[in-house]
């Protein structure tokens, strides 16, 4: 029988920097310890291990690079979230992957390209955008939408600001709660459709956040004359496994964690789900 | 391929044989009051050679036990995991047809596709089945026929037994049969004609009367949404989320994973999981794709018959029967087969 790697066995990374983005979200630098690197695409996600606290799927928050250091921003929201957020520069975890589909890179060549984003859904669409912003003269324009709360929620604060100065690129931003300082646009994501330039017809779309704004997002860019099938959505499901064994994720015979989680309009609206 | 023939006297010759081949040997034994369940007779030789029915819990809960230590945590704080492997040698003996056909199920989602599960992989190769096939019907619930898993397996087994009048009918199935005929050559002989020809007859016996479920046409109906809403509540309202079903089942499959920490070791367990249980797809916060009650037995449903039917060919409902015997509010798969075929 030839030996076959364990799946389930998680490799040791050693959590490099930590930077606060907010009050419940740190974005952690993690490189494996032992060997190699993972080589993973824009789209891609892997299952932390805590000892303890077991594993839970995080997004690729950053694109690949050359040093095989790869980031994850998580917002802390239960007991594994938890705990990762109370550990410390030079602490190990354990990372398994990378799972999951990517999203499409060849369809992008020479099209636009508009990423809306919801709070933490920033940073799965994070990767692409620093992929796409780094090669960009093989992409059209492109331009981000960021919705959150209020101003401190924004991740990334500076390198946010960078992308809509690149060539032929633009950033918006909304919040729900503006501060005293705050100039920007207020409300949910939708409100900053009206601003965009890139041409509804031809534009690629990648969506990531709360089921609520995807949902409202697709339905209002449908409108706008976005096509079903270029529209792209990163879903989130209860995941325990990561490569289709475990069953959670499980929706209307696609697996979200190998099917997914990166699907178009096109599909989810075959699988009856709206986000 | 030819078929041989093994008396009682030397099946019994045969199996002591190979209990000192392997670690465990898993066999049919009665337990408590009449239930026959499978269990390891490798010492008490509790095992029964013939037996009617089928054995309360399948083999899968061998293969993904109910809990199964998959890493010691050596250290928790240096995230250190140490994967247990089971290596044990397991002989099945008297494995029914539909349960074979509900491993080779399990084989191909396991092991089959882009990853594996090794933990699934080291068990069953290190597995030998001898299957029992059925010559009367297990219970007045179960359809393997009607599904096309019984009352004979026809792949998946390593050998397969027959009970006749005579003896058992032996047919080899793999490689590791033609393994264990060889090196018993002794005990066995040719079958002859008459032992052929009374299989038949209990194949005509068996099936006389039944009809095969068109398992895609069955599919394409649930594919379609034609399945009567009403059915749906029905099935809604009767289940009690007990569960039976799906820890009975020959072809479930979900787990979960947990870790369980003493100081700074400790062990990452799986267990069996399943889809009818409200939380099982809940995400961090609350919100869940499947809201309402009636859609968890659904999942439960569509996947066996409708998913599955897309993905392998066939339905991983194998028409054992267990989840209709086990299910306190009366839900019935086979009568909702019923329902759902007649009723487009
Ligand atoms: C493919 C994929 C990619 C993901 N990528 C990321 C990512 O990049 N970054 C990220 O931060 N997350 C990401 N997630 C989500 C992340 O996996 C979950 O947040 C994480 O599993 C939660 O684990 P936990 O142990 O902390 O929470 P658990 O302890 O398992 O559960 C949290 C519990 O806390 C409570 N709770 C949680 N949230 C709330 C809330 N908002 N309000 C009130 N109570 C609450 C609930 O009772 C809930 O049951 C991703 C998920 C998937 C499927
Ligand atoms: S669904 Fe019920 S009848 Fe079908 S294989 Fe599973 S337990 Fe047996
Ligand atoms: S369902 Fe059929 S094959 Fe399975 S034990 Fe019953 S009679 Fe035998
Ligand atoms: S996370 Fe286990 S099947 Fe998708």
């Amino acid at each position: 029988m030839a030996k076959t790697r364990n799946e389930y066995l998680p490799e040791k990374a050693v959590i490099e920097r930590i930077i606060e983005e907010s009050a419940d979200t740190k974005t952690f630098t993690l490189r494996l310890v032992d060997k190699g690197k993972l080589s993973y695409k824009p789209g891609q996600f892997l299952m932390l291990s805590l000892p303890g606290y077991g594993e839970a799927p995080f997004t690729f928050a950053s694109a690949p690079r050359k040093d095989g250091r790869f980031e994850i921003s998580v917002r802390r929201v239960g007991s594994l979230t938890e705990a990762l957020h109370k550990l410390k520069e030079k602490d190990v975890v354990g990372v398994r992957g990378p799972y999951g589909n990517w999203f499409a890179l060849e369809k992008l060549k020479k099209k636009d390209i508009l990423f809306i984003a919801g709070g933490c859904g920033i940073a799965p669409l994070r990767s692409l955008i620093q992929y796409v912003l780094k090669n960009k003269k093989n992409y059209g324009m492109v331009e981000v939408i960021y919705g959150c709360r209020a101003p401190k929620d924004i991740f990334y604060k500076d390198e946010v600001k960078a992308w809509g100065q690149s060539k032929n690129s633009a950033v918006h931003l909304t919040v729900d709660e503006p501060d005293a300082a705050w100039a920007g646009a207020c409300g949910v994501v939708c409100v900053l459709l009206p601003k965009i330039k890139v041409n509804p017809k031809t534009t690629m779309v990648f969506l990531c956040g709360p089921s609520v704004m995807v949902k409202f997002a697709i339905r209002d860019i449908v409108k706008l004359g976005f096509k079903e099938q270029n529209i792209y959505a990163s879903l989130e499901r209860y995941m325990k496994c990561g490569i289709g064994k475990c069953g959670h994720c499980y929706v209307k015979g696609k697996y979200v964690c190998t099917d997914g989680p990166n699907f178009s309009y096109a599909e989810m609206k075959k699988l009856g789900i709206e986000s | 391929m030819e078929k041989l023939f093994i008396t009682k006297e030397n099946l019994k010759v045969l199996i002591a044989s190979l209990k000192k081949d392997c670690a465990e040997f898993i066999a049919p034994r009665y337990e408590h009051l009449d239930d026959i369940v499978l269990g390891d007779t490798k010492a008490d030789g509790r095992e029964l050679l013939n037996y009617e029915g089928n054995s309360v819990i399948s083999p899968r809960a061998f293969l993904l036990p109910q809990t199964e230590e998959l890493f010691e945590i050596k250290s928790a704080k240096n995230s250190e995991f140490i994967a247990v492997e089971d290596k044990k040698k397991r002989i099945f003996y008297g494995v029914r047809p539909c349960d074979i056909k509900a491993l080779k199920l399990m084989e191909e989602f396991f092991i089959g596709g882009e990853f594996e599960d090794k933990p699934y992989k080291e068990k069953f190769r290190n597995s030998v089945f001898i299957t029992l096939s059925c010559i009367k019907k297990c219970s007045p619930e179960s359809f393997c026929f009607e599904m096309g898993s019984g009352p004979f397996a026809k792949e998946g087994f390593d050998l397969q037994l027959t009970p006749l009048n005579r003896g058992f009918l032996v047919e080899i199935g793999s490689k590791k049969g033609s393994q264990v005929i060889r090196k018993h050559k002794k005990l066995f002989s040719k079958a002859k004609p008459e032992d052929e020809k009374e299989v038949r007859t209990l194949s005509l016996n068996f099936t006389k009367g039944k009809k095969r479920i068109n398992y895609k046409r069955l599919a394409r109906i649930m594919r379609e949404n034609k399945v009567q809403e009403s059915i749906w509540d029905d099935i809604g309202q009767r289940c009690v989320v007990c569960s039976g079903c799906v820890t009975l089942c020959p072809t479930c499959s979900c787990f979960s994973i947990q870790d369980r920490l003493s100081g700074a070791q400790g062990s990452r367990f799986r267990y069996c999981d399943g889809c009818v249980y409200a939380g099982f797809t809940r995400m961090a916060g609350g919100s869940t794709p499947f809201p309402e009650h009636k859609d968890h037995i659904r999942r439960f449903f569509e996947h066996k018959l409708n998913i599955d039917t897309q993905r392998y060919g066939v339905s991983s409902c194998v028409g054992c029967g267990r989840c209709i015997q086990t299910c306190p509010g009366n839900i019935s798969i086979r009568k909702f087969i019923e329902q759902a075929v007649d009723g487009s």
